[in-house]
């Protein structure tokens, strides 16, 4: 179509029309990843036994494991973790990409091989677990070693975010605080922090999930205590899908809140800095 | 040391004194340094670590804290006591900022956001208050006001400032001057007398100096003139020791210092130059000539001179420079 045949302000609405037709391909190529991510799970509703949900025996001990070693494993990972992030992101030193290859490490090894390697590591009959065992501690199939494996499975990828949320904050605004007569240990929990907060937060509930999901390392260093994900894979053994997805859901109750929860609160704190 | 910095310099701070020199020569690192930011050997406060030096640094952005209200940021360097929240307060007051005392700092404007950095910097009650570039961020109606203001509080609160920039207006103000090149001090002094006695061309350059001619000393009268001549022009200027006949010399001029020559006043004029104008230019209210004539030469007019001698490009023009505006530098 010419121009001529619609008047000289054809072109301009023709542009126009192009620019919108395009403009809702972002958020439909949006909308059709998440659609991918959650059919699974829309699908996991279609497949529940509704009228019959009910637990198998030990489920309820199963999720109480869960939540509290978890949180345990997450409160070590985050209070171990925090200086090394901190260190990475600002300390000087030409061997730093070498100790960031040796950090993937963890993250690289399939699970169930990092397990094997833990079990050698610290089980009964290594020097590291003799040690811990001449302590009354042992470090396999026991509430420690549950843990263990969670912090093994869960902080380095917390190390991780804390390193990029601590890079994100400017290094001026550190060096004025000591300028203005606070120490070292002053600026950072006056002002490093709290300018990190939503990366920390994301790092934090990064950490719990992949504390509460952990599997493969948890089957071979503590089979027992029974967790979820274990018990997951128990009772289908055991007794069959019927007894996963009741288990699945409560999972999903109450690992979600906390991240969530996080989230929200450290968006809500740094809404009024920016 | 880690890295020793490149600089190796020893300066007096009076009142305000300010550091001129070009950018990226090193102005940064040294109040860095003297801050402790950066590894150096300092003396005094050397021997002190960054907190516990009474000196406040005020860094070309301000780094105010964006988590941090206007009244929270002053009271950063404040112990926590009862009356920290009023100290802040009257520290706004003294800048006049204390209505925007509830404010962050994305919601104040360049010039708020500096007063706000000056007011915390003096909660630290300093002895010495750096100041990096502290006009190079602002407009000029801004910078005016700041400025005043920033050499009023100088002098009322009785802190020596040291402040580096590039900005000859700053220097301008100044109590005490200082230009800084290759890494060592070359010229100090009061800022009358730096300006109109800079030593080098490079000097002479950033402290606005536009008009620069080569020579030899022709002729010197002791304590009375000196006569300097080049390729087809004769100038007099001022009288310097240490300076003698047949010595190689730069002249330098400020554009501001020529003037246009009245016609029956020829005889008045120690420097008459018979320049031809290539080029002008408006800068605001003044007019800027581009002459041509001995050599290269700027002039500064205010639009009104500008107007009444209706001068326009290609205009032959008669200017004078007074002897004792003309600045003699030996040549590098």
């Amino acid at each position: 179509m010419r121009s001529a045949d619609h008047g000289p302000g054809f072109p301009a609405y023709r542009m126009t029309a192009g620019f919108d037709r395009f403009r809702w391909m972002g958020p439909a190529l949006a909308g059709l990843v998440f659609v991918f991510l959650l059919a699974p799970f829309a699908a996991l509703l279609f497949a529940t036994d509704w009228p019959d949900f009910h637990f198998a025996d030990g489920d309820l001990g199963a999720i109480r494991t869960s939540l509290l070693y978890s949180a345990l494993a997450l409160i070590i990972s985050v209070l171990a973790g925090t200086p090394l992030a901190w260190w990475l992101a600002r300390g000087q030193g030409r061997g730093k990409w070498f100790l960031d290859a040796l950090l993937m490490l963890p993250l690289l090894t399939p699970p169930l091989a990092l397990g094997i390697l833990l079990s050698s590591f610290y089980g009964p009959y290594s020097p590291v677990g003799s040690l811990f065992s001449h302590a009354g501690i042992y470090l396999t199939n026991t509430a420690p070693a549950f843990i263990l494996a969670q912090i093994y499975g869960a902080m380095p990828y917390y190390i991780i975010a804390a390193r990029a949320a601590f890079e994100g904050v400017p290094r001026e605004l550190e060096q004025i605080s000591r300028t203005l007569g606070r120490n070292r240990f002053q600026t950072f929990w006056r002002v490093t922090l709290p300018l990190a907060r939503i990366g920390l937060s994301a790092g934090v509930a990064l950490a719990w999930v992949r504390a509460m999901g952990e599997f493969g390392i948890v089957l071979i260093v503590a089979y027992f205590p029974e967790g979820i994900p274990v018990k997951l894979w128990v009772n289908l053994q055991d007794i069959g899908l019927s007894a996963v997805y009741p288990l699945l859901w409560i999972f999903f109750l109450v690992a979600v809140p906390l991240p969530l929860w996080i989230g929200l609160r450290a968006r809500r704190q740094t809404q009024a800095m920016f | 040391m880690q890295q020793p910095l490149a600089l190796d310099i020893s300066l007096q701070v009076h009142g305000f004194t300010v550091l001129l020199g070009v950018s990226g020569v090193g102005k940064s690192s040294l109040l860095k340094a003297i801050a402790g930011l950066l590894p150096a050997q300092v003396n005094p406060y050397g021997d002190l670590a960054v907190e516990q030096r009474p000196i406040a640094y005020l860094p070309q952005g301000y780094a105010l804290f964006p988590h941090l209200r206007a009244w929270e940021n002053v009271a950063f360097p404040l112990s926590r006591s009862a009356h920290r929240h009023k100290d802040a307060l009257a520290l706004l007051q003294r800048v006049g900022l204390e209505d925007l005392a509830n404010r962050f700092p994305s919601e104040l404007s360049g010039g708020q956001k500096q007063r706000v950095a000056l007011a915390r910097a003096l909660a630290r009650k300093p002895q010495l208050l750096l100041l990096d570039e502290p006009t190079s961020a602002l407009d000029m109606a801004t910078r005016d006001e700041v400025l005043d203001e920033l050499v009023r509080e100088v002098h009322e609160f009785g802190i020596p400032v040291l402040a580096v920039s590039h900005d000859p207006h700053l220097a301008m103000l100044a109590d005490h001057m200082a230009i800084l090149r290759d890494g060592r001090i070359v010229q100090e002094g009061a800022p009358g007398e730096v300006f109109a006695r800079p030593r080098h061309v490079a000097s002479a350059r950033l402290l606005g100096f536009r008009n620069f001619l080569s020579g030899q000393i022709a002729g010197s009268e002791h304590n009375s003139r000196l006569q300097v001549a080049g390729s087809g022009w004769q100038m007099q200027a001022g009288w310097q020791p240490a300076l003698s006949v047949g010595m190689p010399v730069q002249l330098a001029m400020r554009a501001e210092d020529i003037y246009l020559q009245e016609d029956g006043a020829a005889h008045c004029c120690p420097n008459p130059l018979s320049v031809q104008v290539k080029a002008c230019r408006k800068e605001g209210l003044s007019m800027r000539l581009y002459l041509e004539g001995p050599a290269s030469l700027e002039m500064l007019l205010s639009r009104q001179q500008a107007e009444d001698a209706q001068i326009a490009v290609g205009n032959f023009l008669k200017v004078c420079v007074q002897p004792r505006h003309v600045q003699v530098m030996t040549a590098e």
